[in-house]
């Protein structure tokens, strides 16, 4: 990504080394009190998004009573058993489980569908090609929260409700158009050149997708897995529809019915939250390049 | 159910595929299993939703005609005109706080040279969390007891402006909105960031050698540049403000207090979940996506208009 640097302050010179001296003479006073305003605002952003966070985990490891006596401060004792009592009553290890099942399922179901219909609309030279695109790119307007109705109702019928395999290949249903716009266009970019050397060869189309084709749109699956599993990990909405039994239901339904069925279990409440959030903060934080190039790609194209 | 069928004479030319027959059938059957994806459980409910809404339906005995006279009972649903009224508050006001909140703060990390990426990262970790988790969260932050709000407002001796922000009809929409834009503020931002540091910066210093002030150069220079991103972030936020909110209203208050926050996604399901009218929330469900739609297709028409291909 490029750096612009952006007037009326360009701080692009090369002179490192007089960082300091060159700032004051370039800037003055006037651009220093600028630029310490500028701080100022992005420290108050800092603070209204990560203190909330912040004040999670604080409120996990205090004991109820604290957190009523010491709303905003640090806990003034470690209380661990907090998250012992957590994971127990809230049977997290099973929603952590089924989560893990669901997303994963829909994931490959996701990839493994999306790809060849991708290739084909990309690669090859058939009547109803455009009908394809066309029809990938209307269902993108129709957002599946409009037809759960229906959706429930063809679930209940096909004897995928509380199925956990069912709820996956519904993910992938949902996330396939968008999936399929995306892996396009990386398939299009690529030269024809590798494909007709490997059809000379006397490779199959089968072939030549999985050994050639894939590994060059690597980023776009990427791509598609990303948003897949941000959305699919994280969805409450067709979760709640279609998962009713609690032996099969993910985090986020795990959450709220552990909310909703014990009553004042503060602390309780806060650890849980820590548990299932945290892990998917340290894995974007450890990777945000990637997640950030990843969820904002295609909206802006250079 | 590997085909071979190679003896088709290859072209070399690249780029232009000839048409032959194996081309034909190697494409169905790369299209064949998200055909049948799509087909069972994306256009058999959108086109099954539209036969449910002509007809009178509990979702076990036998359907009966009823023509349009779910359309007409919603007409006069006070509840659901009232949903729809939160709902287009909701997405106007949500649309205009993100992407006015998102160019401020991509402005001030386009101008921040020191931790950038740090502050960029730091913005965007809300994006990543989910809607319940957010939910949750900003019932606590709300929380009458123990809530980091109202206890932070007596901490600075603005206690008088404590609040019932969820208990409250007149304000608990706002207060739900105020989560929504905190989730997404970051994703919006990234986006106007990345789009500002496409604009070149010989424009901003032929602007200034005219003159113009940093005010002068931010109307001129920022905001016409800027425009396919206005419309981006707004398509986004607009498609999203719509449909998805129905966890962070479901979490928070369930549409409640008596409907005060109620909007068509969680009228939709009440009605069909707790008073099993299949087909009159498949009506509900119906006229959310002609609504939906028709933005988006609004919007996408005046983008064209305006020449902005992206």
């Amino acid at each position: 990504m490029r750096a612009a640097a952006n007037p009326p302050i360009s701080l692009d010179d090369g002179a490192a080394g007089h960082r300091r001296r060159g700032l004051m003479q370039r800037l003055g006073m006037r651009g220093i009190l600028e630029l310490a305003g500028i701080y100022a605002a992005l420290v108050l952003v800092l603070f209204e998004t990560l203190y909330p966070l912040l004040w999670v985990l604080f409120g996990s490891l205090k004991t109820k009573q604290e957190m009523l006596s010491n709303v905003w401060g640090p806990p003034s004792s470690l209380v661990l058993q907090n998250y012992a009592d957590a994971w127990r009553i809230a049977g997290m290890g099973s929603r952590i489980v089924n989560s893990v099942f669901v997303t994963g399922s829909a994931l490959i179901i996701l990839v493994a569908v999306a790809t060849p219909c991708a290739y084909a609309v990309a690669r090859l030279r058939f009547p109803g090609r455009g009908l394809v695109v066309a029809v990938a790119v209307a269902a993108m307007l129709v957002p599946p929260q409009v037809m759960a109705i229906p959706l429930f109702l063809v679930a209940r019928d096909l004897g995928l409700i509380n199925n956990r395999l069912g709820i996956a290949f519904i993910y992938a249903a949902t996330s396939l158009p968008l999936s399929v716009f995306i892996l396009r266009s990386f398939f299009v970019t690529l030269p024809a050149d590798l494909e007709d050397a490997a059809r000379v060869d006397g490779a199959s189309r089968l072939e030549i997708l999985i050994h050639i084709m894939l590994p060059l749109v690597r980023p776009g699956v990427a791509l598609i897995l990303i948003f897949g599993f941000i959305e699919i990990w994280n969805d409450f909405f067709l979760a709640f529809l279609l998962l009713r039994d609690p032996s099969v239901q993910t985090i986020p339904l795990g959450l709220v019915s552990f909310f909703q069925q014990y009553d004042s279990l503060w602390s309780l409440y806060f650890a849980a939250l820590t548990i299932t959030t945290l892990p998917v903060i340290v894995v974007f934080v450890a990777m945000q390049r990637q997640f950030i190039a990843g969820l904002t790609a295609g909206a802006v194209k250079g | 159910m590997t085909r071979s069928q190679e003896a088709a004479p290859v072209s070399s030319r690249s780029g232009a595929w000839r048409f032959d027959a194996g081309d034909g059938v190697v494409a169905f059957l790369m299209i064949l299993p998200a055909a049948i994806l799509f087909g069972l459980f994306y256009l058999w409910p959108f086109v099954n939703g539209f036969w449910l809404s002509l007809h009178n339906w509990d979702g076990f005995s036998d359907p009966t005609w009823a023509g349009i006279s779910n359309y007409k009972r919603l007409v006069h649903d006070r509840i659901f005109l009232g949903a729809l009224r939160n709902n287009l508050i909701f997405v106007v006001t949500v649309v205009i706080l993100k992407n006015v909140l998102g160019l401020g703060l991509a402005l001030l990390l386009n101008r921040a040279l020191l931790g950038r990426t740090f502050f960029r990262a730091a913005a965007f970790i809300p994006v990543t969390m989910s809607f319940v988790a957010v939910g949750l969260l900003w019932s606590w932050i709300y929380n009458p007891v123990f809530g980091l709000l109202n206890s932070g407002l007596d901490l600075v001796g603005l206690g008088a402006l404590k609040q019932s922000w969820l208990g409250d009809a007149d304000i608990a929409l706002y207060s739900i909105i105020v989560v929504d834009v905190w989730k997404w503020l970051g994703f919006h931002a990234v986006i106007y960031l990345a789009g500002l540091q496409t604009i070149p910066s010989e424009l901003y210093e032929s602007a200034k050698m005219d003159g113009a002030g940093p005010l002068q150069r931010f109307r001129h220079v920022t905001v016409p540049m800027m425009m396919p991103i206005v419309f981006i972030n707004t398509i986004l936020g607009l498609s999203g403000a719509f449909v998805r909110n129905f966890d962070i209203v479901y979490v928070l208050t369930k549409g409640g207090p008596n409907h005060a926050t109620e909007v068509v996604l969680t009228y939709m399901m009440s009605k069909a979940f707790q008073d099993g009218a299949m087909s009159y929330a498949a009506a509900i469900g119906y006229v959310l996506f002609l609504i939906v739609g028709l933005a988006s297709v609004g919007l996408l028409a005046l983008m064209r208009r305006q020449r902005l291909d992206v």
